[in-house]
């Protein structure tokens, strides 16, 4: 049998044992390779952290000076900084109000940030595009409104909705009549998101073109899924605008989830008789809904109805129905221990139980 | 006469050498892929969530979650990991502890800590549960409920727990486990990207070492314990390739028990938690894909890279010994009752792909690592095999060990350098090193066992470790 290694190689004589011999020695290359680029790695994160904390200290007294009134002396930003000054500026400028943020960006007019944004969004590198298309949003300009747009389409839902967002922050009322629709139709912006964006907007500019989407994908130009999600986006709108709207969806549509969503916003007394009539509907989820607008508007002649509602299959609609008992006009808890006590449904008399002990708690 | 030709004459001993170097060739370039994958997708995660310290990243609408903590015997660090978890940063969230039967004084430490008082809820026993003794609701924290019910096992806690949440997704966490302030917001991500999402994890990173203060970990270091120091590399690499590398093939068969969110209707659906294994979290995970696969319901099941859930790793061998032949029960368990997965027409990659990947390398691979290894040893010292075949398998095995360490290590680095002194870097190469010569091996042998215990069927009982949880304490110990 051949030795380990041969005296004139070290290699094994066997072909295929020293092929696999070599592939194991690349490995070990490889990993040692892998090993100095981890330690190089990490030398240029430190030295790369050290220029950061250099350039920030300098840079954030000047951004903190922008509570005062737009500082004299400009930061300098070498080429390699422009990511790190822009999330700066921008962390700044979400952080701050009123004039302190418009020195922000009479400040940024006097760097040419805007020109410094517009090179990022249009970079390769998704990171730099986020942080150029963020800051073109918070100057405020129209110029990049067109790219802006076209962004909105993009397949990143990241990219897409940091676009939106800063359509919105350039001139909301010029954007949400289109971007309204945008939002209903696109499901990849997740919802806690487009909400969120319509909250910051504010109730008074976004209730209108919420209305005026949701009457249009209720009228069939738009799917089912369209109408809740734009029912759901409602959640930031002027309740009292939207209710009328949301009570003819709630008795016109034959849609269950639709149904569910716009008694969400159901708070017209007018709509009681068709809520009541909800409140017995096949689906558990619209039954729910009904419930809770019960627990919000309801009558105390309601009260017979609820507690029928205790004896549910469903428990979320026994959980809601004990609910809305003690929130009825006139309830009072001893009036419902006595209710309780009445009760053959064990599960109901739980229900009710746990309701009586929370509201007593 | 050259390998192939004792090969093409039918030499066991050269056909028995070629399928264990093929084996190891075939489990680690399949490890390769995965690292692959996972920087493919690494990158992608970090550019992506590039801006989430920018103020306006908190959106505040979203889902409500209930957070449940099973606990059994966890008197010593039950009160400061429920108020830690009591002070996340999310808009709308619920704690439910459930004490399993705790022996020790667990009750009685929450009781004392968060002012309980009995509360008659209406619970929904949608999963059947051991007995619930009673319900308390804290005097003190509104969002807080303990649930104390009969010994029945985590997967029993859990389910009671899934019957007491108030919320569509809950979040399963350790009683022991220590959570960034963020951790929900971040884990919830997927959820909120794609409605078609039924469960997220997160990644687990180890907390020895560490300090901890008022339940939030405040420095990160590294242990001085040799064998914590080992499975710091060791989670790196199952989490951050291990994991992440199946998330673009909605192939994660694993959620860890210590961090992971889920829709419940979905869970209860399934049925819950299975009371009958040890490792009930990747047994529910494999159940839901192949439900969901063999329905032809589209689903997601996801993994989130950042590092959001610290928990104390063992110190002892013993322990550790334990630990380990349990997870490899909880794996043959879950793999062999989901087997209608394997191969399925509907299949797809977890199907296809994770989980034969699974069975060929993380189920059956210790039995023929640890048999590749014997006989490679045996047969070198009879002379059955020469010494530049048994050298050449050696160091093949050490070649492929290293290079799958040091990529997670370099994935780490690429990512989220969560330890920040260059000492610490140079320490971890140092381990990446190190593990290779007896500490895989070891690990090998145990997962062996656990195989063969699964195979006697021995009784499925808690993971009972001892805790140390110096680091909660304050003193980090570490470097």
């Amino acid at each position: 049998m051949p030795g380990p290694v041969a005296a004139s190689s070290w290699l094994p004589q066997d072909p295929l044992l020293a092929l696999v011999f070599q592939a194991g020695l690349a490995i070990i290359a490889c990993s040692l390779l892998m090993l100095l680029t981890v330690f190089a790695l990490r030398m240029r994160l430190l030295a790369r952290q050290r220029s950061e904390r250099f350039y920030e200290a300098r840079w954030k007294p000047l951004l903190a000076e922008c509570v005062f009134g737009v500082p004299g002396r400009l930061p300098e930003v070498p080429r390699a900084m422009r990511y790190t000054f822009l999330k700066l500026w921008n962390y700044h400028h979400e952080s701050l109000v009123g004039a302190a943020r418009s020195n922000l960006e009479i400040l940024a007019g006097r760097m040419h940030i805007e020109q410094v944004a517009r090179d990022l969004m249009n970079s390769g590198n998704l990171r730099e595009r986020l942080i150029g298309v963020v800051t073109l949003g918070h100057l405020g300009d129209r110029t990049h409104w067109h790219e802006l747009r076209a962004l909105v389409s993009d397949r990143s839902p990241m990219l897409s909705l940091a676009a939106a967002r800063a359509l919105l922050d350039i001139d909301a009322a010029a954007t949400l009549a289109w971007l309204v629709t945008v939002m209903a139709a696109r499901e990849d912006w997740p919802l806690a998101r487009v909400v969120a964006m319509l909250s910051e907007v504010g109730p008074d500019r976004s209730t209108q073109p919420l209305i005026a989407a949701t009457e249009a994908a209720s009228r069939g130009e738009g799917g089912k899924r369209e109408v809740v999600r734009l029912l759901r986006m409602m959640e930031v709108a002027h309740t009292e605008r939207v209710a009328p709207l949301a009570g003819r969806i709630a008795r016109e549509s034959a849609e269950p989830e639709v149904i569910a969503a716009a008694l969400r916003h159901a708070q017209d007394p007018r709509d009681l008789d068709a809520v009541r009539a909800l409140a017995r509907h096949d689906q558990w989820f619209v039954r729910l809904a009904a419930l809770r607008v019960l627990g919000r508007i309801g009558e105390t002649a309601d009260r017979v109805l609820l507690v029928e509602l205790l004896g549910d299959k469903h428990w979320w609609v026994r959980y809601h129905a004990a609910r809305a008992l003690i929130t009825l006009p006139g309830a009072r808890l001893d009036d419902l221990d006595k209710v309780r006590a009445t009760l053959t449904d064990r599960f109901a008399a739980d229900m009710l139980g746990e309701a009586i002990a929370e509201a007593r708690s | 006469m050259s390998v192939l030709d004792r090969l093409a004459y039918g030499d066991w001993i050269v056909w028995a050498q070629c399928f264990f170097m093929l084996y190891f060739i075939g489990i680690n370039a399949g490890y390769m892929m995965l690292n692959l994958l996972s920087l493919g997708s690494l990158k992608r995660y970090v550019e992506m969530h590039s801006l989430d310290d920018l103020p306006r990243s908190i959106s505040g609408f979203e889902p409500p979650v209930s957070v449940l903590v099973p606990a059994y015997n966890e008197e010593a660090t039950i009160a400061g990991s429920v108020r830690s978890m009591l002070q996340l940063n999310y808009p709308e969230y619920e704690v439910v502890v459930i004490n399993d039967g705790s022996k020790d004084g667990t009750m009685a430490a929450l009781k004392r800590e968060f002012a309980l008082l009995p509360f008659p809820e209406a619970t929904w026993q949608r999963l059947q549960t051991r007995t619930v003794r009673c319900v308390y609701r804290s005097a003190t924290h509104p969002t807080l409920r303990v649930i104390d019910k009969e010994n029945g096992g985590k997967a029993d806690a859990l389910n009671a727990g899934i019957n007491a949440a108030r919320y569509p997704l809950y979040c399963g966490v350790d009683a022991d486990s220590v959570l960034e302030r963020d951790s929900l917001r971040r884990v919830i991500e997927p959820f909120l990207e794609d409605p078609r999402t039924i469960a997220s994890g997160g990644t687990v990173r180890i907390a020895n070492g560490c300090t901890v203060d008022s339940g939030f970990l405040t420095s990160v270091g590294l242990p001085r314990n040799p064998l914590a120091l080992l499975q710091i590399v060791e989670y790196l690499r199952a989490f951050l390739f291990g994991r992440l590398g199946w998330t673009p093939l909605n192939a994660v068969l694993i959620i860890s028990g210590a961090f992971g969110i889920f829709r419940k209707e979905v869970v209860v659906e399934a049925g819950g938690y299975r009371h009958d294994t040890v490792g009930e979290d990747m047994e529910l995970v494999v159940r839901l894909h192949r439900l969901f696969r063999t329905r032809g319901t589209p689903y997601r099941i996801v993994f989130v890279p950042d590092p959001i859930c610290w928990t104390e790793a063992p110190e002892s061998l013993r322990v550790l010994k334990n630990q380990r032949v349990r997870w490899q029960r909880g794996l043959s368990e879950s793999l062999t009752m989901n087997l209608g997965l394997l191969f399925h027409p509907r299949g797809g990659a977890a199907g296809w792909l994770a989980f034969p990947f699974m069975v060929m390398f993380e189920w059956l691979g210790p039995l023929i690592e640890v048999a590749g290894y014997a006989f490679m040893i045996s047969a070198f010292m009879l002379g059955a095999v020469s010494a530049e075949a048994f050298w050449t398998f050696m160091l093949i095995a050490f070649g492929f060990g290293l290079i799958l360490s040091v990529s997670s290590l370099l994935l780490e680095e690429i990512s989220f350098h969560i330890y920040p002194r260059p000492g610490q870097i140079g320490v971890l190469l140092l381990v990446v090193i190190l593990e290779n010569f007896g500490y895989r091996q070891l690990n090998s042998l145990w997962r062996l066992w656990g195989l063969l215990l699964w195979m006697v069927r021995s009784k499925a009982r808690w993971g009972e470790m001892t805790r140390k949880a110096g680091w909660q304490t304050g003193g980090g110990g570490g470097t």
